[in-house]
């Protein structure tokens, strides 16, 4: 059993990080209550392995890893039947009002409706890409070279492109 | 588009609270998690083919004289270890299993393992009807140690294999073809899926984007 200090950290370290989370789960899952139900997979994840998070890394990197890796789990469906359904009003996370920046941002529902066009794989590259990382980060992150990030970033902003000029 | 989503960022740092109380309750692991689940399934399927393989080596041994009861035995018990040895190794798999490994390693371990776990739904749905009448011959005689086949006739058996095929055969014929309609129920709709082989080729296909996704665009 974990000391209370350990899973004072943890819980710290994951409201800081927060935003991962969410962008991580809303990126992946169709409903509320399946976003609920990921967040919950991804926590139960990140606390079973956060004994052998090793601190020379950062933190974010590990748990984008961990996200990931759940969400593109979840997404694949293996472990489907065995859900329980979590309700959406108890999940990890609340949004205080609607989700945000839909109405300010026009521009913003369609960037989701595009990441949500996107293989699992690529969803993931992207959501790092638009989250600022570098292309090092983000090839440590999926295991694949930093050449081939760049590649398939370029690759999918093409796509973006003619996506946004087709709308516009 | 990067800056729309900074601004979403920006927004989320203001509107999203964590629930620090739930978060607790997950990790005090009140709220199973369904890869938690999964390992105890492959647990208790692990423990069950262990009982049954005990049992089968037990029976065949002791009927070792008779072909006609130690052939039924033995397929079964060769079943049996098939099973013990599958879910052992999967349980294994999924308990070693480090998620904060690179993205492209997890996901390729992960789905090599669903399409084991696919193509042995797949054998267990293909072999079932075809065995069951060897499992009646086995059960009637260990546990009730009476001669199935002095309980029944010969024809009586050969009708049930041949019977055991025409359902298979029927079976394959409407997972093919009704598979994709079962919206309602999903669990039928994943074992017509198995069974037709939909899920086995979606699978392969996965395997086959993660190699490409790890190759860089443009090699050979």
């Amino acid at each position: 059993m974990p000391d209370p200090a350990t899973q004072g950290r943890f819980v710290a370290l994951v409201n800081e990080h927060r935003k991962i989370l969410y962008k991580v789960a809303s990126s992946y899952a169709r409903t509320p209550a399946d976003r609920a139900d990921l967040e919950q997979e991804i926590v139960a994840q990140l606390w079973g392995a956060f004994f052998r998070y090793d601190e020379a890394y950062r933190f974010s990197t590990w748990m984008y890893r961990i996200a990931l890796n759940v969400a593109i789990s979840f997404y694949r469906g293996e472990t489907r039947w065995l859900r329980t359904v979590v309700p959406a009003e108890d999940s990890i996370l609340q949004v205080a009002a609607d989700e945000p920046g839909t109405e300010e941002d026009e521009r913003l529902p369609q960037l989701r409706a595009f990441i949500d066009q996107l293989g699992e794989l690529d969803r993931a590259l992207i959501i790092l890409y638009l989250d600022g990382h570098r292309h090092g980060t983000i090839a440590e992150i999926l295991g694949i070279s930093e050449s081939n990030v760049g590649t398939r970033i370029g690759r999918i902003k093409q796509r973006l492109r003619r996506d946004f000029a087709n709308h516009t | 588009m990067k800056q729309s989503w900074q601004a979403y960022d920006r927004k989320l740092d203001a509107s999203l609270e964590l629930n620090a109380h739930l978060l607790r309750i997950t990790m005090l692991g009140r709220a199973q998690t369904a890869v938690g689940r999964l390992s105890w399934l492959l647990a208790v399927e692990l423990l069950g083919a262990l009982a049954a393989l005990v049992w089968l080596v037990s029976f065949t041994v002791r009927h070792a004289g008779e072909a006609r009861f130690a052939v039924p035995g033995a397929m079964l018990g060769l079943c049996a270890l098939a099973l013990a040895i599958t879910a052992g190794r999967q349980f294994a798999v999924l308990r070693e299993l480090d998620y904060g490994q690179p993205v492209l390693a997890i996901q390729s371990r992960l789905e090599a393992l669903r399409l084991e776990r696919l193509r042995g739904t797949l054998v267990a749905l293909v072999l079932g009807p075809l065995l069951w009448v060897p499992a009646l011959i086995v059960l009637v005689k260990g546990v009730l140690g009476v001669d199935a086949y002095v309980l029944f006739s010969q024809a009586w058996i050969l009708a049930n294999v041949l019977f055991g095929g025409a359902v298979l055969a029927g079976a394959v014929w409407a997972s093919r073809r009704y598979a994709d309609r079962m919206e309602r129920s999903p669990r039928l709709q994943r074992l017509m899926r198995d069974l037709a082989g939909h899920n086995v080729n979606h699978a392969i296909g996965f395997v086959e984007e993660l190699r490409r996704f790890g190759r860089e665009p443009g090699s050979a």
